[in-house]
């Protein structure tokens, strides 16, 4: 599955693997998007090998550290291992929801709640993350075969399938495909006849629907 | 000091620090710990305030990822990582987990100037830098210098590729064509990298 559009553009996965992404959003739809494809997985891999690269070669700095070696031992003896005590289950944990481990880390870290709301006939949408510059991240359900009328984007939007596919013209998106829709391209979308789906979105900007009704459907989904 | 025996002694330290890493993952070897620490520990900071992190904070974060290296160092495999690699993504998780959270308390403002680069290191010393790597700067090595450059900025000062753009006063579109083109090389100097 290494077909054209169904990986991002190589920039996502330098700021990525630098941890350079601009929002934690990004964080999360990135680690999600890495944790389902191997595609993805390979790139950020080779990257992360000229990370450590350059840890290694970086100098040593030449002020003396502010502690010592028996300090973090120490600590170890006497501070409980975070790490262990926080591995607390999502509040809405749905194993039907097939939802990748960094986005439920995210959902119990921050206690964000997978509340489903109505998007369009056989579509319901779950908003998880609202940015400061109108970006959202949020959950698409769908059923098989459901139709997104033709649309175009005020920003650009990812989507990441988590569950079943999505066709955009004759390309198949299966889980771990991210599309990224760029500001001025248009396009249709159906849902596999598969199964039911479900996407991680990333949204900035709004979507902009060629019909006045849809236009005027946005104002009660809030997309 | 030939390329070569540059390259045999860096391979070599390399597979100390991971023989390191893995005595402390089996059997809670302080004195492995020791040596992992005089290693890391000073590369981390130094690391972490090319950065931005003042530091103190850089101190904080340091000690930080030397505890996890300490308590998760039996899940790192040898076979997938160099102790550098999976070294480099704690610390850089740590870097970040501390500045969303950060955020998220609106403790600061992303556009503050003391996120901003202090000093902006001639591009000159950034390459001398990436020549004092191991196995993988070979292939950064046969980069050509504006593609280096990109990925250098990426790593040692943590910009973004949009930052990268605006520092040397490029479009977006070629710091990005720069990157794929820099990827595409790397990928085949690496030979693999599934």
């Amino acid at each position: 599955m290494t077909q054209r559009g169904h990986v991002l553009d190589d920039s996502w996965y330098l700021d990525y693997a630098a941890g350079t992404l601009g929002t934690e959003a990004q964080d999360v739809m990135m680690a999600s998007h890495v944790e389902l494809s191997d595609e993805a997985r390979g790139r950020v891999a080779a990257l992360e090998m000229l990370g450590g690269a350059m840890l290694d070669a970086s100098d040593s700095g030449e002020a003396p550290l502010g502690f010592r070696v028996e300090d973090i031992l120490r600590r170890a003896g006497d501070e409980p291992d975070a790490a262990v005590t926080a591995a607390a289950p999502a509040p809405d944990a749905d194993d039907s929801l097939c939802l990748p481990q960094a986005l439920q880390d995210y959902l119990a870290r921050t206690g964000t709640p997978v509340r489903w709301g109505f998007l369009g006939p056989g579509m319901r949408k779950a908003i998880l993350w609202r940015g400061e510059h109108g970006e959202r991240l949020w959950l698409l359900r769908a059923r098989p075969g459901v139709a997104i009328p033709h649309h175009g984007h005020n920003g650009s939007e990812l989507t990441l399938v988590l569950k079943g596919s999505f066709w955009d013209g004759d390309q198949e998106y299966r889980p771990g495909d991210v599309e990224e829709a760029h500001p001025g391209v248009e396009h249709d979308i159906r849902i596999g006849e598969g199964g039911e789906c479900i996407c991680l979105a990333l949204t900035e900007g709004k979507l902009k629907f060629e019909s006045p009704v849809l236009r005027a459907f946005q104002v009660f989904t809030g997309l | 000091m030939t390329h070569d025996t540059d390259r045999r002694r860096s391979i070599s330290d390399a597979a100390r620090l991971a023989g390191l890493l893995e005595q402390v993952g089996e059997k809670r070897d302080a004195q492995a710990f020791r040596a992992l620490f005089d290693h890391f520990a000073p590369r981390i900071r130094s690391f972490l305030m090319k950065r931005r992190v003042s530091a103190a904070l850089a101190d904080d974060l340091t000690q930080d990822v030397m505890l996890a290296i300490w308590r998760r160092a039996s899940s790192f495999d040898a076979a997938r990582a160099s102790a550098a690699t999976w070294i480099y993504t704690i610390a850089r998780n740590a870097h970040i987990d501390h500045y969303r959270k950060a955020v998220r308390a609106r403790k600061i403002d992303e556009h503050d100037p003391h996120f901003q680069p202090p000093d902006q290191p001639l591009p000159d010393d950034l390459y001398e830098r990436a020549e004092a790597g191991q196995s993988v700067t070979g292939a950064l090595s046969g980069l050509p210098d504006d593609q280096r450059l990109v990925l250098e900025l990426a790593f040692t000062e943590g910009l973004s590729h949009s930052e990268i753009a605006e520092r040397l006063d490029l479009p977006l579109g070629t710091v990005k064509s720069r990157v794929r083109l820099a990827m595409n090389k790397m990928r085949q100097g690496l030979g693999e990298w599934k």
